[in-house]
């Protein structure tokens, strides 16, 4: 997958391979190929929780915990990352691909 | 090489000694009129011959008949018949894992009515005995096996996350005591969940949590078992999808509840109430129907009270295929966006004769297809467009994240939505 120039090795799914070179540039670049355009404050408070969290415990958080600890609407949550959580925001923060039918 | 022997000859015991006279009959039927070609998005996305449905149904045959019949086992040669070698056992990850979503569009078109997808699914079993699963399948239906849900979420997570979502109800009936009752006992309903329900996308819980609570229906969730999927439908691992089927079984005699509604879920709801009871091998002492059914059931007996007028955007439909072509719910969706919503719009074509979304069968599990998903997904995407539709509804949580895809990749400028949500978006409460 290539943003801007720069190289990035990802899955079918566009997730990358090598969670461990994630960082803040990475998730700009992968939020500018979804069409999100530049990370708002938002964005950037819970695509840090979500990577710290995975960072922790090797689990993406649930939907619940990011709400409660960014302070962010769920609602606002599907508008700030139309791919969702898991496609989207999981992504944007270098996750590897969750489980299940996401 | 002995390895692979060992694994072909567990491949091919599932032809050899079938457990009645239904695979020999579908592996021997095909007459190649070719009717099936136009039934295949595969095909339609790509106008590439190898997707045509009669040639996976061929591999699979081809096999059967030199490993099975005396003229193939004799004289190979001459009955077109084909080694199960490594280059067959890709070819068959690639077309029967990697290029069919077991939508059963072909087999409901089928002149001879060939069930095609049946013998599709009888090659990923044979697969499955030859551990040849795409990881990324296998590893949804690992977890299922080893933590209780498909996505692993620990129970206590799966309780807080509810206890959140009961706030929230409280909030927004304005009623302290309205609730989202765990593990309770005698009810009416068990209710189940797609994991990536509680996981990522609640609102759908909130949803029906607040028809329930409309309907003053006696229900529970368990946190013991409320997974409504079971992923080795798709891998054909018959042991594993007994495993899953068995919990749920387990879990309603064991809460006693006389009805088992399975959330919106496609695959899930053809597991459980169709393959479950053959799985299992018996006949079940309780009632087992979808969430649409059940909706359908409310507003017509009028326990719950509606205004269309709450759903005033132009709504389409898209019919999950394990749910509709294969799974007979058909009318009662199309009965609930009646009564739920001011303007819907049907899809061309729509009912059984649909298009899939281009994600089931796995496919939205197995990353290594993932560039051929979306292409197939432009057949959908045509259909949604040409509907005008601002919103897209459907009775499927799988459907929903690749029609989150489309409309993404294809710039659709649609929300999708589960049925239980524009339900619960109209409902007037008393």
């Amino acid at each position: 997958m290539e943003v801007d120039g720069k190289e990035f090795k990802v899955d079918g799914d566009g997730f990358l391979q090598d969670p461990y070179i994630w960082n803040e540039e990475v998730a700009a670049l992968f939020a500018k190929f979804d069409g999100i355009g530049e990370l708002t404050e938002k964005h950037w408070a819970i695509v840090k929780f979500i990577r710290k969290n995975w960072e922790d415990t090797g689990m993406a958080p649930m939907i619940r915990s990011i709400c409660q600890t960014t302070g962010v609407k769920l609602k606002d949550i599907y508008q700030l990352f139309p791919l969702g959580p898991a496609r989207g925001a999981c992504r944007i923060a270098g996750l590897p691909k969750p489980d299940g039918c996401v | 090489m002995d390895n692979f022997k060992n694994k072909k000859d567990k491949a091919i015991r599932i032809l050899s000694e079938p457990k009645d006279s239904k695979l020999i009959t579908h592996l021997n039927s095909c007459v190649h009129c070719g009717l099936c070609a136009e039934s295949c998005m595969y095909y339609l996305a790509t106008n590439d011959e190898k997707y045509i449905p009669a040639k996976k149904v061929d591999i699979i045959s081809s096999i059967y008949q030199r490993y099975c019949t005396f003229t193939g086992k004799y004289f190979p040669v001459l009955t077109g018949s084909k080694e199960l070698d490594e280059e067959t056992k890709d070819e068959m990850i690639d077309l029967l894992f990697g290029a069919c979503t077991l939508c059963g569009r072909c087999t409901k078109h089928c002149s001879i009515g060939v069930d095609i997808s049946y013998v599709v699914r009888t090659g990923r079993q044979m697969l499955s005995e030859m551990d040849m699963v795409p990881a990324t399948l296998q590893s949804t239906v690992n977890a299922a096996v080893q933590t209780g849900n498909n996505m692993s979420i620990p129970t206590e997570e799966f309780t807080d996350t509810l206890a959140w979502l009961e706030d929230e109800l409280k909030n927004e009936v304005n009623d302290p005591m309205a609730a989202i009752p765990l593990n309770v006992t005698n009810t009416n309903i068990l209710y189940t969940l797609n994991p990536r329900e509680p996981k990522f996308f609640p609102l759908s819980i909130s949803a029906m949590a607040k028809v329930f609570y409309a309907a003053k229906e006696s229900w529970t969730l368990s946190t013991i078992m409320y997974d409504v999927t079971n992923y080795a439908y798709f891998t054909s691992n018959n042991e594993e999808a007994i495993i899953i089927a068995q919990r749920l079984y387990d879990e309603m005699l064991n809460l006693n509840s006389n009805r088992c509604i399975l959330a919106e879920c496609g695959h899930g709801s053809r597991a459980f109430r169709w393959e479950a009871p053959n799985y299992l091998r018996k006949k079940f002492p309780f009632e087992v129907i979808t969430a649409v059914e059940l909706l359908a059931e409310y507003i017509s007996s009028g326990r719950i009270k509606l205004d269309k007028e709450l759903n005033k955007e132009v709504m389409t439909l898209h019919d999950p295929c394990n749910l509709v072509r294969e799974g007979g719910v058909i009318e009662q969706q199309r009965y609930i966006m009646k009564n739920t919503v001011c303007n819907f719009v049907e899809m061309t074509p729509h009912g059984t004769e649909n298009f899939c979304c281009g994600g089931g069968g796995g496919q939205l599990a197995m990353s290594e297809y993932n560039e051929r998903r979306m292409k197939i997904a432009e057949i959908k995407a045509e259909q949604i467009r040409r509907t005008g539709a601002k919103v897209v509804v459907t009775p499927c949580h799988n459907c929903v994240d690749q029609l989150m895809q489309i409309d993404n990749k294809f710039k659709l400028g649609v929300k999708i939505k589960t049925l239980a949500e524009i339900v619960a978006d109209a409902i007037i409460l008393e």
